[in-house]
């Protein structure tokens, strides 16, 4: 440790070379940054991708209909995802589902004509369908065809890998050429006693983040672009810690590390959906279980009641009630249409932003309520339902204000941040000042003032980064997790259950109204709440949580072989699921 | 699950909402930044509330203030650091019209690309002629007061001085009442009772409004009573033309023609002269002025043409009204910052502008005497305004009618006494150092 020490600062007292290299790095990042973030979009979103095809429906005039989905509706409906167009077929007649082991069930739901396999009716339990089977609906005729092991293999074959045309290797290089530029600087603004631990945190990100790469290689994965912008975000996460509080380079790291290894045994779990359909009830338990604690054990910190103090560690339970608040939210489409009551899940909801608003963690509050939203709509469809959850959430709010001052007075602050710099807008005017003065590239990584304001590094984070990095890079950030959004939708129409559809797009909703909160709320376009950016934020809780939520995102990616949270299709053939590869734990 | 896919645009309105939001942001960031870089709590640019980069230059590229090996510097000589303390400011932005508050942003460097990034700050070149100022700041002596001077044919603003000041690096002790609004710029942030000056526009009005004018005479006993009251005059001026009464400041005449005029017309002059609103000259926001309308055939009324009642004008209007004068009725908007430009504003046709110069012209020449002018070519009327403590404002407000020297002027003596004899003699002493110049 101490050699190094002497080696970093032998590095940075020669200052001639460094000051020279220090004026284009300010130039260099930006550059690299849009280069890695346009790489990442075009790979994600520009790309064409196949969808899969599980099979096949032959009506008796006519084509094959493929089906696409472990999910499909069929009905005369446009929206079904298997239309057809007889005046005898209802709307939405029936549901075929695909389990974990590859057994197809065939629901009725409700239809008005009735459906059969092999001539036998359809119980409530759904019938089993076997390839070559014929199924009935009303007087309509299909036979079912699924694909074979040589079909399904010769598909995997053709389909089109990410990573062929954008090499994901050489995106993480220019991911690297970016932290190691960035690095470069703290070794002239950090103290002399703190650089040898910021550039170990830096060379143990960059480590991880080729580990990651060579264990996704070793499962025969190539698209990890999602990864790579959490990466990249938190290399952000990284600077920012090494500015404000670079004795916490050490637990940044383990942080991060705690984080990816969370999101391996997510992603894991997610892969077999029967296991993930038992756990539901559990994980709901274990969320109110975790809120209640915090309600009873909770210490309060800056007028929020929302840490618990274990062994030392400080945790904020919130953070990880998300993650199960989202597997709970989430369903698979044959419960949305058997059982259409969304009771539970309101009651679930209630109970978590009613016991975040008594903590008084408005932010969170309203990140789960949004998140709710999205949940409750996309399960349900239903406007009037989401229309009458905001009224009624409003209501709730406009108590809340009424009930916590340190909330009206943000509200009352807002807009208003000028006319009190030194009372009610001081944090705002100070992020404010500071964002302006980086102006595009930044005043350089360390050489700030803002991270000596409180909860710079959380809550107004993003104008640290304009400070520090420059406009350029603190939108780019922004943009990142946009992309992540974007991505995830593209994803939804290719998703397999709608478990893994939902669920994808609740984690970026969650992560969206996160970054919008924050961000907007440290500059004053919106009250300033005091919520987290995802991976950039300073604070242990919320990191970890952000790794879990990008893998429900990965679960939704089924391009070929491009996720490890998505089996091949060709592995499903194999008698033993249990026995398939999953060396993906560290 | 179409359905579903679907429904995941509700996940693509909220990333059109963090898109558009960031959209606001970056405007705001590239109308804004500079107020935001410029906020005083900036450590990048100020040291406990003081601007650690940047440096004013006059006119002559006199280092005015600047910031140099972590010390604030001001000009070299004390009586130029009093002089221009007004127009450049203090280290701590209480005077709030100085250019170093207002044109901070400038003055830090700033720009929306580089932020505060380039160190060395930026310069700021200003119009003023510090020698210029220090000659009316001494003047002005111990009396409070202003002396703004602005070329009339480029609107720049060559001395701008107030008084009381101080010697900003030997800060003395402020209260009292000798410092009393010492951080006001009482050349644009004051306003005061103008007295006979305000018989420039109650004279304009009547040139455009009072067909036989030139024939009448004006007879002055010592007073009029008007309804039942005394309004006095200065002397007994008996049968006057026109040019005589404006030369005599005669308030018999002036108080005939306000009540001849009426409130509205004048209060329609002295609104399109400029001195009733806030003026702006480079963004600097100056004092509007006051003027009440009372009833038709009040004594209010006649004093309000006299410059008395309620009537209130900053130094700054009136000598932007000289310059209109000056320059055939057209007011080039005055600036301090060398190089920007105001544009211009027509305040009077060229012919009720022509007149009015000779009217003022006819003053120095017949009244206040040119010998005590000597070589300027003169236009200017004096004021002596009441102040209601037994004490008067001394004002003398003009011009040069000089292509070689287009000076326009205000000089204004708090309860300095005669406007003649205090502001005139301190206008000639600057007047002729600005010349010489």
């Amino acid at each position: 440790m101490e050699k190094i020490s002497q080696f970093f600062e032998s590095l940075a007292s020669d200052g001639e070379f460094f000051t020279g290299v220090l004026g284009y790095t300010k130039y260099i990042l930006p550059a690299l940054a849009i280069w890695l973030l346009v790489r990442c979009v075009c790979s994600m979103l520009a790309e064409k991708y196949e969808p899969e095809i599980w099979g096949y429906l032959k009506p008796p005039r006519g084509q094959f209909i493929p089906i696409r989905h472990w999910e499909c509706v069929i009905g005369r409906s446009p929206s079904s995802d298997v239309v057809l167009d007889f005046p005898t077929i209802s709307r939405s007649h029936a549901v075929l589902v695909r389990n974990g082991r590859g057994t197809w069930r065939l629901y009725d739901i409700d239809s008005r004509g009735g459906a059969a396999v092999n001539g036998e009716p359809v119980p409530e339990h759904g019938s089993v369908v076997n390839t070559g089977d014929t199924i009935v609906l009303a007087d309509i005729p299909l036979r079912f065809e699924g694909l074979s092991d040589e079909q399904l293999e010769m598909q995997s074959s053709r389909r089109h890998r990410p990573g062929g045309t954008i090499s994901p290797a050489f995106s993480l290089f220019i991911l690297t050429m970016f932290q190691f530029f960035l690095a470069m600087q703290f070794l002239f603004s950090a103290d002399a006693e703190d650089i040898a631990s910021i550039m170990l945190a830096f060379c143990a990100l960059t480590v991880t983040q080729w580990l990651y790469y060579f264990i996704t290689r070793a499962l025969r994965r190539t698209g990890i672009e999602v990864e790579t912008i959490a990466f990249f975000l938190c290399t952000l996460g990284t600077a920012v810690c090494a500015s404000s509080t670079p004795d916490e380079m050490l637990k940044q790291m383990v942080l991060t590390l705690s984080g990816i290894i969370l999101f391996f045994i997510l992603g894991w779990w997610l892969r077999d959906l029967t296991r993930v359909k038992l756990m539901r009830f559990p994980m709901a338990l274990c969320a109110l279980g975790a809120l209640a604690v915090t309600l009873v054990f909770g210490q309060d910190e800056y007028g929020a009641k929302n840490w618990l103090s274990i062994g030392g560690f400080s945790i904020q339970p919130s953070e990880f009630v998300k993650i199960a608040y989202i597997y709970v939210g989430a369903s698979t489409l044959d419960r949305l249409y058997r059982n259409r009551n969304l009771i539970f899940y309101i009651g679930f909801s209630a109970v978590c932003v009613g016991a975040l608003a008594l903590m008084g963690d408005f932010g969170t509050a309203l990140i789960f309520f949004v998140t709710f939203l999205v949940i409750s709509f996309m399960r349900s469809g239903n406007i009037a339902t989401v229309v009458l959850a905001v009224s009624s959430a409003a209501l709730a709010g406009f108590m809340m204000l009424n009930i916590k001052p340190h909330i009206a007075q943000r509200f009352a602050s807002w807009g208003h941040i000028w006319e009190d710099p030194f009372g009610a807008g001081y944090q705002q005017t100070r992020a404010l000042s500071a964002a302006a003065s980086g102006g595009l590239f930044g005043v350089g990584a360390g050489e700030g003032w803002l991270h000596d304001v409180f909860a710079a590094d959380t809550d107004m984070v993003f104008a640290m980064l304009c400070e520090e990095l420059g406009l350029l890079i603190a939108v780019l950030a922004v943009l990142a997790i946009v992309v992540l959004a974007l991505f995830t939708v593209k994803n939804a129409a290719d998703g397999r259950s709608s478990f893994y559809v939902i669920a994808a797009c609740a984690s970026v909703s969650m992560m969206l109204t996160q970054l919008a909160l924050n961000v907007f709320g440290s500059v004053d376009i919106l009250p300033f709440t005091g919520v987290t950016f995802p991976f950039v934020s300073m604070g242990g809780s919320s990191l970890i949580s952000c790794w879990a939520l990008l893998a429900f995102i990965k679960a939704s990616d089924t391009r070929q072989n491009a996720s490890f949270v998505v089996k091949a299709s060709s592995l499903f053939s194999a008698e033993d699921f249990e026995d398939e590869e999953d060396g993906e734990e560290e | 699950m179409k359905k579903i896919k679907n429904r995941a645009f509700a996940a693509l309105l909220l990333s059109i909402f963090v898109v558009a939001g960031l959209g606001v942001y970056v405007a705001l960031f590239l109308t804004d930044g500079s107020d935001w870089a410029t906020f005083t709590a900036n450590q990048t640019i100020y040291q406990n509330g003081v601007l650690k980069t940047g440096t004013v230059y006059d006119r002559n590229g006199v280092i005015l203030a600047g910031y140099a090996d972590g010390q604030r510097i001001y000009a070299q000589d004390p009586i130029v650091r009093a002089a221009c303390l007004h127009a450049v400011g203090d280290m701590s932005g209480n005077i709030g019209t100085g250019v170093m508050t207002q044109f901070a942003d400038e003055l830090v460097g700033y720009n929306p690309v580089t932020g505060l990034t380039d160190s060395d700050g930026g310069e700021l070149h200003i119009t003023i002629d510090s020698a210029l100022n220090a000659a009316a700041y001494n003047a002005l002596g111990t009396r409070k007061g202003a002396v703004i001077i602005c070329d009339y044919t480029t609107g720049e603003i060559i001395c701008m001085t107030s008084s009381p000041s101080y010697d900003p690096l030997n800060v003395p002790d402020l209260t009292g009442e000798f410092y009393d609004g010492v951080y006001l710029n009482r050349c644009i942030s004051s306003t005061f009772t103008p007295g006979s000056v305000f018989k420039i526009i109650t004279l304009s009005a009547a040139i455009e409004n009072i067909p036989d004018l030139y024939e009448r005479s004006f007879w002055c006993p010592g007073s009029v009573e008007v309804a039942g009251v005394a309004i006095n005059c200065s002397g007994i001026h008996g049968t006057q033309t026109i040019e005589q009464a404006f030369a005599n400041s005669c308030n018999c005449a002036f108080a005939e023609l306000s009540l001849e005029l009426g409130a509205d017309t004048l209060e329609e002059y002295a609104s399109d002269f400029g001195l009733l609103e806030q003026l702006e000259f480079d963004g600097i926001s100056t004092a509007a002025g006051r003027f009440d309308k009372d009833v038709d055939g009040s004594p209010g009324l006649a004093w309000s043409g006299i410059g008395q009642f309620n009537d209130l004008v900053s130094p700054y209007a009136m000598m932007r009204l000289a310059a209109a004068i000056a320059n055939g009725g057209e007011a080039v908007e005055p600036h301090i910052l060398i190089g920007s430009d105001g544009g211009s504003a027509r305040l009077m046709s060229s012919a009720t502008a022509g007149e009015m110069r000779d009217f003022m012209s006819y003053n120095v020449v017949n009244n206040y005497g040119e010998w005590n002018f000597p070589g300027l070519s003169l236009c200017a009327k004096s004021g002596t305004a009441e102040v209601g403590d037994g004490t008067s404002h001394a004002w003398f407000v003009g011009f040069l009618d000089d292509p070689e020297h287009p000076y326009a002027f205000t000089v204004m003596v708090e309860h300095g006494g005669g406007g003649l004899s205090v502001a005139g003699n301190i206008a000639n002493i600057v007047l002729q150092e600005a010349v010489k110049g």
